[in-house]
């Protein structure tokens, strides 16, 4: 765009010369616009990577197990496809409630890489735009009846197990982040991401306590929130001139 | 410029994930919860007034304690809390409610306790209800019936549902009417 304004910049000047000073012809010099002969080539292909976070997670808390693999691909110089499918299994324990929700999710959005890079570097400060949706069930392991009267104790408690199958939810999600190139086609990811519940199904006399990809429900909005930490590499396909 | 951006709207996500860190983990005092059965007083020749009751001691049958706020007072409502493990709650409602340990607060034998007891059995079915995250489940009352322990001297005459298959839901009108 900008070289393109300015050859119409230096070709206007060029005509207004020529009109001017029609009899002097000998500005031959300006015409030939600097043409940059190092050429960059830009990296295109297919990123894939894991959520190094999740599993550290898994490892470090006993409620929480999970997985998700990511790919990206790049469109455009700045533009990218990418998509998350995860797997979590997460139990969710207050004094009242201990409920256990699983399921797999699928994201797909793209990504805007708003960082210019140098040369011929490869990073990503980027912000991105995801719809996820998930396929979930949820268990009632145990539940204490909430009374702020407690002259009787105990409160009536369940040990039943409740399930609530084929629960599923949609959301759209806002994510920032970044993501470096560590080394040749092998990158380190962080990022941050902002939910918002569009749809889900409720079930009976429950709620929906933790929605695996949304991560968990507030009982105020449909907001959630999450982040993901995650290495990738990239195979790549072919190459294009950086313009 | 523009990775400045970026690391200001970075930035403030993750404020905005840092906040959003569970105020609504705790059930809060407005939400309402398993509800107490509420009793209103009424005079038994004027069965529309309100009246109050003087020296009145409440305990549940079974409890050690006496029921809070209900240790000797003057009232024209009571509030009993329903036990949520069952279906049947019963509670000793004493009039004019005097105690005299004659000097010897070790030997209960020679006590004396003024005033007329009566004895009311209050049967429901339970039913539990989600209410929220932080607040879990909550028990409502159904089908709530009170029936009054003939004791040949009964201070009460006779306790009315104020509807048809009285449920306890609410936490602030009035279920039950009894008249004294």
């Amino acid at each position: 765009m900008k070289q393109q304004h300015i050859s119409i910049y230096f070709f206007s000047i060029i005509t207004v010369m020529l009109m001017c000073v029609s009899v002097n012809a000998q500005n031959d010099s300006l015409i030939s616009t600097v043409n940059d002969s190092l050429k960059i080539k830009l990296k295109y292909g297919l990123r894939v990577g894991g959520d190094v976070g999740k599993l550290i997670r898994s490892y470090a808390d006993d409620n929480y197990t999970g997985f998700e693999v990511n790919a990206d691909f790049r469109i455009k110089k700045a533009l990218y496809i990418a998509g998350e499918l995860g797997i979590e299994n997460k139990t969710t324990t207050n004094d009242y409630l201990n409920v256990t929700s699983k399921g797999t999710y699928l994201k797909a959005g793209i990504d805007y890489n708003m960082y210019k890079n140098w040369l011929n570097m490869d990073n990503m400060i980027y912000s991105g735009f995801r719809i996820g949706a998930s396929s979930f069930s949820q268990n009632i392991n145990d539940f204490t009846v909430y009374n702020t009267n407690q002259y009787w104790q105990p409160q009536f408690s369940s040990t039943e197990l409740q399930k609530f199958t084929g629960l599923s939810a949609i959301w759209v999600e806002l994510i920032i982040g970044i993501k470096a190139q560590l080394f040749n086609n092998l990158y380190l990811g962080l990022n941050v991401q902002l939910k918002g519940l569009v749809n889900e199904t409720v079930p009976t006399n429950f709620q929906n306590i933790y929605i695996p990809g949304f991560n968990k429900t507030y009982d105020s909005s449909g907001i959630g929130v999450g982040y993901g930490y995650s290495i990738s590499y990239l195979i790549p396909l072919y190459k294009k001139d950086k313009k | 410029m523009k990775q400045f951006n970026g690391l200001g709207i970075l930035f403030i996500l993750i404020t905005i994930v840092s906040l959003s860190c569970e105020p609504d983990d705790i059930c809060p005092e407005s939400t309402p919860t398993t509800p107490s059965l509420i009793i209103r007083l009424y005079d038994i020749s004027n069965q529309e007034s309100k009246k109050n009751v003087s020296g009145l001691r409440i305990q549940g049958v079974g409890n050690d304690n006496v029921l809070t706020n209900f240790n000797v007072v003057t009232t024209d409502s009571i509030i009993l809390p329903l036990k949520t493990d069952a279906i049947s709650t019963q509670y000793k409602l004493h009039k004019e409610y005097t105690y005299n340990d004659n000097n010897t607060p070790d030997d209960p034998n020679d006590d004396v306790i003024g005033g007329n007891e009566d004895i009311i059995t209050i049967n429901y079915n339970t039913q539990e209800i989600f209410v929220s995250r932080a607040c879990g489940y909550k028990t409502i009352f159904e089908n709530v019936t009170i029936t009054l322990e003939n004791d040949g001297n009964n201070w009460i005459q006779f306790i009315q549902p104020v509807n048809d298959n009285q449920s306890v839901e609410n936490e602030t009108a009035a279920h039950f009417n009894l008249f004294f």
